[in-house]
């Protein structure tokens, strides 16, 4: 119980409160925000080396401020627009300063912990040394802009002005080359920065101290998630490395320190003096890590030696001494004096655990341990402050009261702790299909119909038929389809008797039939004159009627065809006046012969000339020939569809505009 | 397996046929040729193009609400297979095919009647006016007046006698 109300205090005092911490070292500061040290570092700004500012600043000003002047120009204008060169460049310079000086964290202004951290890293005072510089290199900008300026307002000329602002520039190129070292520094811290571990200073923190080559590393990595190198020569852990673990619902930092040798804190170097600081300023639970195979190269005593002078460092810290590499050697293997060592330990009230990261035996354990020291320590601090009160005045813990001696057991349902129990013993489950399968082998059928559940079991393997003449069955299936269909039948019937479906066809009387036989006849008679004159050949000039000799046979047909009683018609009006102007013609014909004498030459010769297809041809077997001979020769050009002879005309059958090219916007019907 | 329904004909797909375009909306439309598809691709409307059965329905011209009908549609519940239901369901299907058909037939003839009133009526018309064409106004006349006449002659000589 106390735990978990341990655990919840712990987290809200932390998140609710602004820390007062209190810590070994003299340092005595201010209070502090906590959150403002922890991610600022990565966010500095890049510093540029002072070249690269020099560049950056002046191809700024020239691209940025207009570049065009004349000497014309009022001078007023001139003024202005060299003014305006010198200031933008000195509020380049200016704000790329400010920027610097902002991002750089202020060592009085970071936890400590950092503070100190970046101490031993980088000097304070060269630090502090090269910002100054920065800060003086700003003012100076700013001074001899000013200067300038003021200079400028008494150019009387383009070439006076110009001068001025090239000795401007100048002079504040001159300030930034000056300031090399600085800004390399500068870079070069900014780039170690933000590659720092990002330690909290106030969370749950376990630290690992000890020898070189105890085996600090190895217990991070068995641990948390991290990965530190782990290597058999001394010094491999470099710097402070972080991990985070999960315990009771809390997430807990494990810093791994380089290791410490045993000697006053004048002579240590940078690498040792990491762990120290992280030792002095984070609240955590310390776990001093020993060798007892004393593979490390150190003996138990020398390690022991150090512990004793770095005691003062754990003050007011739950301490753990974690007895490492026992899989070698166990503490009841040691010597006497061994033994004797790890019993005073004990006898002071601080754990000993075995452990070995090699076979994970004791590093849960050494967890737990000081996970647990570390919380109640943390709590009890808690307690002892003044925020306290206003939190436990919001907690209240509610212990229900038994109302009587009824047991109320948990309640497991029976489903589940079958479950559990298959679980765990290898009972056989039911028969699979793949178990059937390699059952049957070559014989299997995959049928899943037997697994449907019909209200008649023995329908399973039906055939079940889908479609009947072009109809789904599915869409005909209704429960009620008996029902609507005697409703249909019946509906039919009425409508049957109804007389609906009586074809209503008077049988019609003769005279209809008659009418229509005439009007189908006088259809097609009418079909047949429009196509008959459709035939007609009308070349030429419109001749009336009475030019074209009508025949009596056909004059008589078609009055014939008509109803008219055209036989016997031999004395009619139109036989007689045939009769008439025949002889008539004839006579006048002869008359004709006689009397006529040729006018000209050609009408002459034309007259005694015979036609072509009769001249040179003796009898009529050669003409017939002749006109076969004609008409073989035609056949070829007539197949051929030419107009004649001199027809050579090459038809573009596949033109190349319509079949060539991509099918683009445009249909596929036609190209 | 079933026979779906032509988008645009209203024809019969039958499975291994046509075509099925999905649109965005995740709504299908089935074709059961490319002729169909083609018309739908041009963006016409079936309602409008006379040849599919959906303007033959639109405009009256086939039978639309009848109880017959309503035989052949999609149900949403689903009835679980049953011998005998099914069974009867095909027996059904027969019967109400041949109703429906002859419902169908029906409507069409009675449709057309009014075209064979006016085909009437033109036949009638026709043949007054254009008789000439296979008739002579006066063919087969020519007898009867003569006869007509001879009698009139024999009247007079009659009556003269």
């Amino acid at each position: 119980m106390f735990f978990s109300v341990a655990v919840l205090l712990d987290d809200i005092l932390f998140s609710a409160s602004s820390l007062v911490l209190s810590f070994p070292s003299a340092v005595g500061g201010p209070t502090w925000s906590a959150k403002m040290s922890l991610y600022n570092f990565k966010k500095i700004m890049v510093v540029p080396t002072s070249k690269e500012f020099i560049d950056i600043t002046l191809s700024k000003t020239q691209r940025k401020t207009p570049t065009v002047i004349h000497k014309h120009y009022q001078i007023h204008r001139i003024r202005h627009f060299y003014m305006r060169k010198v200031k933008f460049t000195q509020q380049n310079y200016h704000d790329r300063l400010s920027q610097i000086l902002t991002d750089f964290p202020k060592l009085d202004d970071i936890h400590p912990f950092y503070a100190d951290l970046m101490n031993v890293l980088y000097d304070k005072d060269h630090y502090k040394l090269a910002l100054g510089q920065i800060n003086i290199a700003k003012n100076l900008i700013d001074n001899v802009s000013k200067d300038y300026v003021r200079l400028m307002k008494y150019g009387d000329s383009l070439y006076r002005c110009k001068q001025l602002k090239r000795a401007a520039l100048g002079r504040m190129c001159t300030i930034m080359k000056r300031q090399k070292q600085s800004l390399e520094y500068l870079e070069q811290v900014r780039q170690h920065l933000s590659r720092l571990p990002t330690i909290d200073p106030n969370t749950r923190t376990l630290l690992l101290c000890g020898y070189p080559n105890v085996g600090k590393s190895s217990f991070i990595n068995k641990v948390t998630r991290a990965d530190v190198e782990v290597q058999p020569y001394a010094f491999t852990t470099k710097s402070l490395f972080v991990g985070h673990m999960d315990y009771k619902y809390l997430r807990w930092q494990v810093v791994d320190t380089p290791g410490i040798l045993d000697h006053p804190l004048e002579e240590r170097n940078t690498i040792e003096m990491q762990a120290i600081t992280a030792l002095a300023h984070l609240r955590s639970a310390v776990l001093y890590v020993m060798d007892l195979s004393e593979q490390c190269g150190h003996t138990l005593e020398q390690q022991l030696e150090l512990f004793n002078n770095i005691r003062p460092l754990f003050a007011n810290k739950p301490l753990l001494v974690v007895a490492n590499k026992c899989d070698i050697k166990k503490i009841s293997e040691l010597t006497e004096e061994g033994k004797k060592i790890f019993a005073d330990l004990t006898a002071e009230d601080i754990p000993v655990i075995e452990t070995s990261t090699l076979t994970e035996e004791g590093v849960m354990m050494v967890k737990t341990e000081a996970c647990d020291k570390l919380l109640s320590h943390r709590v009890d601090s808690k307690m002892k402050g003044k925020k306290v009160h206003d939190v436990l005045n919001r907690l209240h813990l509610a212990m229900p009261a038994k109302r009587d001696d009824k047991p109320r057991p948990p309640f497991i349902p029976e489903g589940a702790k079958v479950g559990r129990k298959t679980m765990e013993v290898d009972t056989p489950k039911r028969k699979t299909e793949r178990d059937l399968e390699m059952e049957m082998g070559d014989d299997y059928i995959l049928d899943l119909q037997k697994y449907w559940d019909l209200m008649n079991q023995d329908e399973k393997h039906d055939v079940i038929p889908e479609i009947w003449e072009g109809h789904n069955i599915a869409d005909y299936i209704d429960p009620e389809i008996m029902k609507n269909l005697e409703d249909l039948e019946q509906e039919e019937e009425l409508k049957v008797k109804a007389g609906e479906y009586e074809s209503d066809e008077e049988s019609e009387d003769e005279e209809m039939q008659e009418i229509r036989q005439l009007a189908k006849q006088i259809r097609e008679k009418r079909k047949l004159k429009i196509v008959c004159s459709k035939e007609k050949d009308v070349h030429g000039p419109r001749m009336p009627r009475t030019v074209k000799k009508v025949e009596r046979k056909t004059l008589e047909k078609e009055m014939g065809g008509l109803g008219l009683d055209m036989t016997d018609k031999d004395d009619s009006h139109y036989a007689v006046n045939a009769r008439r102007s025949r002889s008539v013609g004839v006579l006048k014909k002869r008359k004709r012969e006689v009397s006529v004498v040729a006018t000209s030459r050609t009408r002459s010769q034309s007259a005694s000339r015979p036609p072509r297809d009769q001249s040179g041809v003796r009898d009529p077997k050669m003409a017939k020939k002749a006109k076969k001979l004609m008409k073989s020769q035609q056949k070829d050009m007539n197949r051929q569809g030419k107009k004649g002879e001199a027809d050579r005309h090459v038809f573009d059958l596949k033109p190349k505009h319509l079949f060539s090219g991509k099918r683009k916007s445009g249909t596929h019907d036609h190209r | 397996m079933r026979i779906e329904k032509c988008y645009f004909c209203s024809g019969p797909v039958y499975p291994g046929h046509g075509t099925m375009f999905v649109r965005n909306d995740c709504k299908t439309f089935r074709f059961c040729k490319s002729k169909c598809l083609k018309n739908f691709k041009k963006k016409r409307n079936p309602r409008k193009t006379r040849w599919t059965k959906a303007f033959r329905k639109a405009s009256g011209k086939e039978l639309t609400v009848d109880n017959s009908l309503e035989f052949e549609k999609r149900r949403n519940i689903a009835v679980k297979y049953q011998r005998e239901l099914w069974s009867k369901t095909v027996e059904a299907m027969r019967k109400v095919e041949g109703i429906k058909r002859k419902r169908q037939a029906q409507f069409i003839l009675n449709r057309l009647k009014k075209g064979k009133l006016l085909q009437k009526a033109e036949d009638i018309s026709e043949v007054k006016k254009n008789i000439h064409l296979i008739k002579a106004p006066h063919a087969g006349k020519a007898k009867v007046m003569e006869e007509k006449m001879v009698q009139k002659i024999q009247d007079v000589e009659m009556g003269d006698n």
